[in-house]
């Protein structure tokens, strides 16, 4: 008896985990369920629903069926893993470094497909679209994605830092010398103990070999480009990151982690900012929503970051929406990506997220024009999209010559070592990579 | 097959082999042998397809600084852990081995972090080892020794992975040990009592060589063992800091999941991890053979 009743309690467990493993229904009440899978943020979640429930309202026939995954390189793993399996959802948010894998296997649509067809869109609307987000949408020239949001890179401040140094709040550095000097007077040791209690400005440095270094790397391009130089070659023959410039951008770093002896620092910026034991750190507009609850108590404002020696720029990133060839409703699906990158659609997600418009006439919108005038933080990323910019999207080896930038910046910070020899170093990996994927 | 038909029995045993032969063929034996394959290959994992390049991927792979560099990691990763895990797991199982209350509570307290998750390990782990808040700079305070940057120094690091390691696998040798120990039968130390033997020539004289056949197979089983690390580096330094402690399986690992269309380099890589530890098995063992034959 007793063994009759383990056996009937193990097979109904078996019986209910193989059930809630088996796919789920893809009609609900006869409406066409479209499965959007997304890596947002906890706190932007509330936001997309918000924006989800305005579609359902609007186009009655279809209901959107959100699922988080994964960020970063587990987030491509997850989509890749799913396609073999044949489980992969009818949309997915992703990264312009996901589209290699998934134009090369041939898993999501063009979008021309969409743009032509019945329920298109117009040039107009195609033109409205800043520049560099198309370029990141593409892969190879062809556009692979629409864009769902843009973000950007700025300097966050905290204001009464600067008032306790004897720095003007309302005057941010300027420029890199600007950025030097005040890091300088905001880096403190209080108690002579030769450690600093207070940091001036956060310089990230992660593991190149660890799951941070995209992020590293990302917010280190712009000091390249400010000091006028690129990664790679526009025919993508052989990597420019060594060049004089890379040498003056990443010696900046080096001097500024060295100096804040950052090695003993947290790598949890925000979380020291808010402790108040840092005076300057980058950050994007996504922890926008967030900060309001977290900085209370802090005079704290986005300011655009620091021009280098050749000019201003910042790093443009975003999100994208790509559509699955293993969809079963492909049309419905193109409504729901067709109706984001509307202006009415992204007005309403811009304001709610933090995240910034795709498109320049998202700023005609009265809603919008007034948010602006009320949010100066915001107003700062969405004036940085004019002096944004793009990353090469390099067709081989992207994520291997990330990774030995990431080899440039840890040598020479943690480990200390030359500049010039790290970057020559990390440039001969590269191009050797380069030179094997032509053959 | 003739058998099978003639036997009842026979055809009962294939059906119940059946089902794991088939998950043993699907996700043992064919890997092996199709990894193998792909070692010479230059193989793209998610588009399916690829082109034959010989020996390419070896040669390459000799070639290769990082390659060396990965290795000697991973020897003195093995050089760390294996003797002090012996050490100290025959240490502890000798001492639970004495009459003592609580033994079984001790011996499942010492065995519980090789089942803790390593990721939920290697996060405590990482605060223990902070240089700032960490309980063991907090420790070093007190004998006077000045906080180390354990995670972010490159040759710390090696040290705070060696530390994890130990802890995370000693309870299984613990364990082996504790069964071999007790295969000793008492009459020896008895015998050894009555001729006015001391404890630690008991130890060295009667333990050690009968725990020798136990103690040859945990050494083999560790050093395999160690020569595979992944999980804990993975979740503890992830490599870094600058590649210090990069294991083989890491790099493994880097060649087949980052990076797209090297897979066929991953597996040239893991076919040598193989052989290399098959050759140290070889040697080991017929070094047991010899002294055995001595």
């Amino acid at each position: 008896m007793k063994n009759k009743i383990i056996s009937i309690f193990i097979i109904t467990i078996i019986a209910l985990t193989v059930i809630s493993c088996s796919k789920s229904e893809n009609n609900s009440d006869g409406k066409v369920v479209v499965t959007f899978w997304h890596g947002m943020m906890a706190s932007s979640v509330p936001a997309l629903e918000q924006l989800i429930q305005k579609f359902e309202e609007t186009h009655p026939g279809i209901k959107i069926n959100a699922q988080t995954i994964p960020n970063g390189d587990a987030g491509i793993q997850k989509l890749m893993t799913s396609l073999q399996s044949g489980t992969a959802p009818d949309v997915s948010w992703i990264y312009s470094d996901y589209m290699e894998d998934l134009v090369t296997s041939n898993s999501i649509y063009k979008m021309r497909q969409f743009i032509d067809g019945k329920n298109g869109l117009t040039k107009e609307d195609l033109a409205d679209i800043y520049p560099s987000l198309i370029t990141y949408a593409s892969w190879r020239g062809e556009l692979y994605s629409i864009p769902m949001e843009a973000t950007n890179l700025a300097l966050l401040y905290n204001k009464d830092l600067f008032r306790q140094a004897g720095l003007d709040p309302n005057h941010p550095p300027k420029d890199w010398d600007e950025l030097l000097d005040f890091s300088r007077k905001l880096t403190i040791d209080k108690n002579n103990d030769g450690k600093f209690e207070q940091v001036g400005f956060f310089i990230p440095v992660f593991p190149a070999t660890g799951s941070r270094n995209g992020w590293m790397v990302w917010q280190y391009r712009p000091f390249l480009w400010q000091a006028g130089g690129d990664f790679i070659e526009k025919d993508q023959s052989k990597v420019t990151y060594d060049s004089e410039a890379g040498i003056k951008a990443l010696t900046l770093w080096q001097k500024l982690f060295q100096e804040q002896k950052l090695e003993t620092f947290t790598s949890d910026f925000d979380m020291a900012f808010i402790s108040k034991q840092l005076a300057m750190a980058m950050d994007g507009p996504w922890s926008l929503p967030r900060y309001k609850d977290l900085m209370k108590g802090i005079d704290w404002a986005f300011a655009p970051l620091p021009a280098g020696p050749a000019k201003q720029a910042t790093i443009v990133g975003g999100e994208y929406l790509c559509i699955f060839k293993q969809s079963e409703h492909p049309d419905e699906a193109w409504e729901f990506v067709k109706w984001i990158a509307s202006p009415e659609a992204q007005a309403q997600w811009c304001m709610t997220s933090g995240y910034l418009p795709i498109r320049r006439s998202v700023k005609e919108i009265p809603a919008f024009k007034k948010y602006l005038e009320e949010n100066a933080n915001y107003k700062v990323f969405v004036d940085q999209m004019d002096v944004g910019q793009a990353e090469l999207s390099i067709d081989y080896g992207a994520m291997q010559i990330t990774q030995h930038i990431g080899e440039a910046i840890e040598g020479v910070t943690i480990g200390k070592r030359d500049v010039r020899t790290s970057l020559n170093n990390s440039a001969k990996k590269s191009n050797d990579l380069l030179i094997r994927a032509r053959k | 097959m003739a058998i099978y038909k003639k036997n009842k029995d026979g055809l009962a045993a294939a059906g119940f082999l059946t089902p794991t032969l088939i998950i043993f063929g699907t996700f043992i034996l064919f890997p092996v042998f199709f990894s193998f394959y792909l070692s010479f290959q230059e193989w793209n994992a998610f588009s399916w397809e690829g082109s034959f390049v010989g020996l390419d991927n070896y040669t390459r792979m000799i070639q290769t600084k990082e390659f060396w560099d990965v290795l000697k990691n991973t020897l003195i990763y093995t050089i760390g852990t294996v003797p002090l895990n012996m050490i100290v797991s025959l240490m502890i199982a000798y001492g639970l081995n004495q009459k003592l209350k609580g033994k079984k509570f001790l011996r499942t307290l010492f065995f519980a972090p090789v089942v803790v998750s390593p990721v939920a390990a290697a996060l405590i782990w990482r605060w223990l080892y902070d240089p700032n808040f960490g309980l063991i700079n907090y420790s070093l305070g007190f004998a006077g020794i000045d906080p180390i940057n354990w995670l972010n120094d490159p040759s710390a690091a090696m040290f705070a992975l060696i530390g994890m390691g130990v802890w995370k696998t000693f309870g299984t040798n613990m364990v082996l040990f504790a069964a071999g120990l007790n295969a000793i039968p008492d009459s020896y130390y008895e015998a050894a009592t009555i001729d006015g033997a001391g404890a630690w020539s008991k130890f060295w004289n009667i333990t050690i060589p009968l725990l020798s056949p136990t103690t040859f197979f945990i050494m083999v089983m560790s050093m395999i063992g160690s020569f595979q690390v992944f999980d804990i580096v993975y979740v503890l330094t992830s490599g870094g800091p600058l590649g210090s402690t990069k294991v083989l399986v890491f790099y493994i690992y880097e060649y087949a999941f980052k990076f797209t269309g090297e897979m066929g380099y991953a597996s040239a890589v893991s076919y040598t991890l193989f052989a290399l530890l098959f050759i140290l098995t070889m040697v080991q063992v017929k070094y047991m053979k010899n002294k055995a034959l001595a």
